[in-house]
């Protein structure tokens, strides 16, 4: 919920950045990937079982961190888009998400996969990952094109809105799974009891 | 120039739209083979698994027909042989006595007919314990009534029941394993916990039928019958586990908020009637 309320302000955001022209917008951007990274990498975190890529994760976030800071400060343009760090950024969490649906294969569990919180929301991001990873490559050098611009736009919009409804699914299987838990309700045994202890 | 800066716009669309749709539709496939194949494996393990509980099921319920079956043939035994046996006794015993002194004479034969009245009379009694006929002939609700008045008749404790909603009935092998339950656990509570009533509710609700004992007495609770459950001692708590194993439903012990009664419920899920 966190991370979808951080995506709609980041949108607006850079919405608005954009039509006053200022260049800020593009640090707005570079800013949401490192944030996103980590949402997503703790959310990987915590539902991976325990194993060595659950060890790697807490390493992989650090030394992406460092390599994002340390690419925007000395290697990136200024006011430019940093397509390597999206992609770095979009293989791990495409590795992590494989990491994650094949380790669902592999456990005993008796409960479909699909009717699980957590397996939707890796969905929206693995296809969200995997549908904009090209874009995302590309951006840095040819967001200068018009015709570059008018695709970035659509799929962008596409897979944005895709992993919102994916997203949506998955808050549906968690607002089901709460109403399962509820008690099951049972017809009252006791009113008898108090007829007979009036009797 | 012009043409030339189109020309590589126009082909790094063509990658840029060829890679998403490829990225899409590997990643379109991986989830779904992941998908398919847990759905195969769930369904395989769900099968093995399904047969491992038939085959429990299978053990418990001929173990469990087995017994029903010996005390219906001791029953049928007792009330069709014995019962005509002493009978006849009775009457030969009358004619064989009619030719000796009248007043031994009438003494004897007076305490034979006693004795083989008391005889008929505890064999019918015997019969009747072993496959309550009431059940038999009209069903739980009217045996578990007829349950109850016989202990109300003895004074010691007062005993009723009220059925709720019976119009759906359960099928005559569930109605027999809830009626030993029943049984089992009012004996229990009139010889263990000096309770001064019993009171057992019927509900039902969906597909689930419920029934609740109710009592005043020393009763146990859920912990107390786990624990019995694996001791040794506690043959009646296991034959009720074991009948509603076979019965597919749950049991619970439980006290009231008030500590003032503790109540056992069952809960049995309806099978079509064979």
């Amino acid at each position: 919920m966190f991370y979808v309320l951080y995506c709609i302000v980041n949108e607006v955001m850079s919405f608005y950045l954009q039509s006053v022209r200022s260049k800020n917008f593009i640090v707005l951007f570079n800013l949401f990937t490192i944030l996103e990274y980590s949402f997503v990498c703790y959310f990987l975190y915590l539902i991976l079982p325990k194993g060595i890529i659950k060890k790697i994760i807490p390493f992989a976030w650090i030394g992406f961190l460092l390599f994002a800071f340390g690419d925007y400060i000395f290697f990136s343009e200024e006011y430019q888009f940093d397509s390597i760090t999206s992609g770095i950024e979009a293989l791990i969490v495409l590795m992590l998400s494989m990491a994650y649906l094949f380790s669902q294969v592999r456990s005993n569990n008796s409960l479909l996969v699909y009717s699980t919180f957590n397996f939707w929301v890796v969905i929206s991001f693995f296809i969200y990952f995997s549908g904009t990873f090209f874009l995302y490559l590309m951006t840095e050098k040819m967001m200068v094109n018009i015709s570059f611009q008018k695709m970035y736009f659509v799929i962008n919009i596409s897979f944005n809105i895709l992993k919102n409804l994916l997203l949506c699914v998955a808050m549906t299987m968690k607002l089901n799974g709460v109403v399962k838990e509820q008690k099951k309700v049972i017809p009252d045994l006791d009113d008898d009891l108090l007829i007979y202890q009036k009797n | 120039m012009f043409f030339l800066q189109d020309q590589t716009a126009f082909t790094f669309s063509g990658v840029l739209v060829l890679g998403t749709l490829g990225m899409l539709f590997m990643a379109v496939m991986l989830v779904s083979i992941v998908v398919f194949h847990q759905r195969k494996v769930i369904r395989f393990n769900k099968k093995i698994q399904k047969m491992e509980e038939e085959r429990q099921q299978m053990l418990l319920r001929a173990s469990i027909q087995f017994q029903e079956e010996e005390r219906q043939r001791i029953a049928a035994d007792l009330h069709d042989d014995a019962g005509p046996l002493l009978a006849t006794a009775r009457l030969y015993l009358n004619e064989n006595l009619i030719h000796q002194e009248p007043a031994t004479q009438l003494q004897s034969i007076f305490s034979a007919k006693q004795i083989i009245d008391d005889s008929i009379q505890l064999i019918r009694n015997i019969s009747h314990s072993l496959m309550p006929p009431t059940l038999k002939n009209f069903g739980l609700e009217a045996a578990v009534k007829d349950l109850f008045e016989k202990i109300n008749g003895s004074g010691v404790i007062n005993a009723s029941a009220r059925f709720h909603d019976n119009r759906q009935r359960l099928n005559d092998e569930q109605e027999l394993l809830v009626f030993r339950i029943v049984q089992e656990l009012v004996t229990n509570i009139i010889k263990h916990s000096s309770a001064g009533f019993i009171h057992l509710t019927q509900n039902a609700q969906g597909n689930i039928v419920y029934f609740r004992i109710h009592h005043d007495g020393r009763g146990i609770l859920q912990r107390d019958f786990d624990k019995m459950e694996h001791n040794s001692a506690g043959l009646g708590l296991k034959n009720i586990q074991s009948r509603i194993r076979v019965l597919k439903g749950k049991i619970f012990f439980e006290i009231d908020n008030t500590h003032t009664y503790y109540k056992v419920t069952i809960e049995v899920p309806r099978e079509p009637i064979k």
